[in-house]
């Protein structure tokens, strides 16, 4: 059937020209994607003079590593990286119990007080509390300048919720109806039948989690002082900013120094290119891992917002 | 009638009785959301008092020992030209970025949807929403190596003999760095919204218009974007109910004192002049102003997406 039609009416003249188009446009779209990211990658691990007369563009010429060593070697890096992963790790654990110890109960339909709940979850999601008073709240507890401060604040965030909540929703009751006849306590329930049937909408609000706490610069910067605190985004800003003192510093150092095309190497653009590569890498490393789940966040989201 | 409101009372009684459990696990999340989300709705109050963080033994204290002052911040802030200046700039901002950026993931959902080459595809689609998943400070850093005073695009113009543009610190420009670096984060991820819209249109409507002789303009008319139109609704109303709360974080790490004029949005001020300054009061006040406006906003957003669409946007 579907062939002969398509034999009945050739492709027109105008159908020819748009198939072209899009595969042109959106290969070109998706070169203006990865292009860029492809430039940081080569400007940080390229010969320090080629950067700075501007001959690296998409691809790595005279590979060193010399700038990535200094950055992880000479920066507080490290430092920054540990504290990124700590806040990300228990806080997604964190907001992952919070979240479904709340999605479940508001799933269940015949809850009384449900519709209460639901409608305080609503309201703090839609209107905002502000950015100082929300500093005093933290400053209050006492808990600034700590990883309790780039966690509690962030232990929910309620579209993540209201997601894993319509995903509950969905479930067959039949299925936790017949746990509760064989016995089973709604905790069980939960553990044992719920979360295993729920594999992809874990995965998929999980990562939405981690993205956020290790994504978050904002809060970060506010919330802590102390240069030991700082988490990677705020380290990778200050790098950025303070490119040109990083690089004096430097100079001071490599007095004593005798390896001078190290310090040749060293650039300032090829120092803020090599700390962005390096902690985009988590993320590109994971991506094709998570891909799967990415769509099915997207897909989810935008169907049961 | 009495008899059934008890019976259902009792129904009620007998389901909270069967399942403390269900109630013992909202603990948590109300925990924090009365913490985290109610506690700040105190904090308010600074709004209306010349606040004094030394007037109580914590500045949650404070709150309660400060002189009221009534409407003295708001005022203040009307009739400054500040204000005036952040409000439209934030309003500019957002609107460019829905002018511009709003259509192209249509557009782009539709011709992906035209590559029939299945790797081509996959890698397209792949490859456009990488983006999204980076912060803003990368971003930051990755658009400072390429259009920086230094950067690649600057090194292309001078080595051409053209002047170079200082796209960080022009005015002129500046909000065009905004714009086009939104329209990189997000774009991608947007199209995928519509792709996945997409796969719910009934294919026997393609196979009708076909049928009927109609071309593949004529289908994208009559079939794709007739399909589309809920999600295309449902973003618009989001995007415009949303309008003062996006674009703060990009814009406090892209901008610089060189193009406040341009750039500067409620929410960059209000942090400017309330964390920096510490003029708690008067940041406060325009946090408020802020946060109402949004509230009816995005209210006013799901009425128009009940009334329009059928269905709430929470």
């Amino acid at each position: 059937m579907r062939h002969q039609v398509k034999h009945l009416k050739p492709a027109s003249f105008s159908e020819r020209v748009f198939g072209i188009l899009s595969y042109v446009l959106m290969t070109a779209f998706a070169l203006i994607c990865i292009l860029p990211c492809l430039n940081i990658f080569s400007t940080g691990i390229s010969n320090g003079t080629l950067v700075t007369t501007g001959e690296i563009a998409f691809w790595p010429r005279q590979i060193q590593w010399d700038t990535m060593g200094y950055i992880v070697k000479k920066t507080a890096f490290f430092n920054a990286l540990k504290n990124s992963l700590v806040v990300t790790i228990i806080g997604t654990l964190v907001s992952m119990f919070t979240t479904i110890t709340t999605a479940y109960p508001l799933a269940q339909t015949h809850m009384p007080g449900r519709k209460f709940i639901i409608m305080l979850y609503v309201f703090s999601m839609v209107f905002f509390g502000g950015i100082v008073p929300a500093y005093m709240v933290v400053n209050s507890l006492g808990i600034l300048d700590t990883y309790a401060a780039l966690i509690l604040p962030f232990a929910i965030v309620h579209f993540n919720m209201f997601v894993m909540k319509s995903y509950f929703e969905g479930l067959p009751e039949s299925v936790s109806e017949a746990a509760t006849i064989d016995g089973a306590t709604d905790t069980q329930t939960l553990c044992q039948i719920v979360l295993p049937m729920s594999k992809s909408v874990l995965a998929t609000v999980g990562l939405l989690y981690a993205v956020n706490y290790w994504n978050n610069y904002f809060h970060a910067m506010m919330y802590t002082k102390s240069a030991s605190m700082r988490t990677l985004q705020v380290y990778l800003y200050d790098l950025i900013q303070n490119g040109q003192s990083v690089l004096e510093n430097l100079a001071g150092a490599a007095l004593g120094s005798a390896q001078g095309n190290y310090e040749a190497n060293i650039t300032t653009q090829g120092v803020t290119a090599a700390a962005v590569t390096l902690s985009i890498i988590p993320i590109v490393a994971l991506y094709p891992f998570v891909q799967r789940y990415v769509v099915q966040g997207i897909t989810l989201g935008s169907v049961k917002g | 009638m009495a008899r059934q409101q008890a019976y259902a009372l009792r129904k009620k009684w007998k389901w909270v009785k069967g399942h403390p459990a269900m109630y013992l696990m909202l603990l948590p999340g109300l925990f924090f959301v009365f913490v985290y989300k109610f506690g700040p709705l105190y904090g308010l109050l600074m709004a209306f008092e010349d606040y004094d963080i030394f007037a109580g033994s914590n500045p949650i204290d404070a709150v309660a020992k400060s002189p009221w002052v009534g409407l003295k911040w708001f005022r203040q802030l009307f009739s400054s030209s500040q204000f005036k200046t952040v409000f439209l700039n934030t309003l500019e901002i957002n609107l460019m970025k829905i002018l511009f950026l709003f259509w192209i993931p249509i557009l782009a959902a539709i011709m992906i949807n035209e590559i029939h080459n299945g790797i081509w595809k996959k890698t397209v689609s792949t490859a456009i929403y990488v983006p999204y998943f980076f912060s803003w400070v990368v971003i930051y850093g990755v658009f400072y190596s390429i259009l920086g005073s230094y950067g690649l695009v600057n090194q292309w113009l001078s080595s051409l003999g053209l002047k170079r543009i200082m796209f960080f610190s022009d005015p002129q420009v500046f909000r065009g760095v905004l714009v086009f670096t939104e329209g990189w984060k997000e774009i991608g991820y947007n199209t995928i919204i519509y792709l996945a819209a997409m796969t719910s249109i009934d294919p026997t409507l393609y196979e009708a218009a076909r049928i009927d002789g109609a071309s593949k303009v004529s289908q994208i008319w009559h079939v794709t974007l007739p399909g589309l139109l809920p999600t295309i609704v449902l973003m618009l109303i989001l995007k415009v109910g949303y309008i003062l709360d996006t674009g703060f974080e990009q814009v406090l790490i892209f901008y610089n004192p060189a193009v406040y004029d341009v750039a500067d949005i409620i929410q960059t001020y209000v942090y400017r002049i309330g964390l920096g300054q510490a003029n708690f009061s008067l940041a406060t006040a325009l946090g408020l102003f802020n946060s109402v406006v949004a509230f009816i906003l995005i209210v006013g957003a799901n009425t128009a997406s009940k009334k329009l669409l059928g269905r709430s946007i929470w």
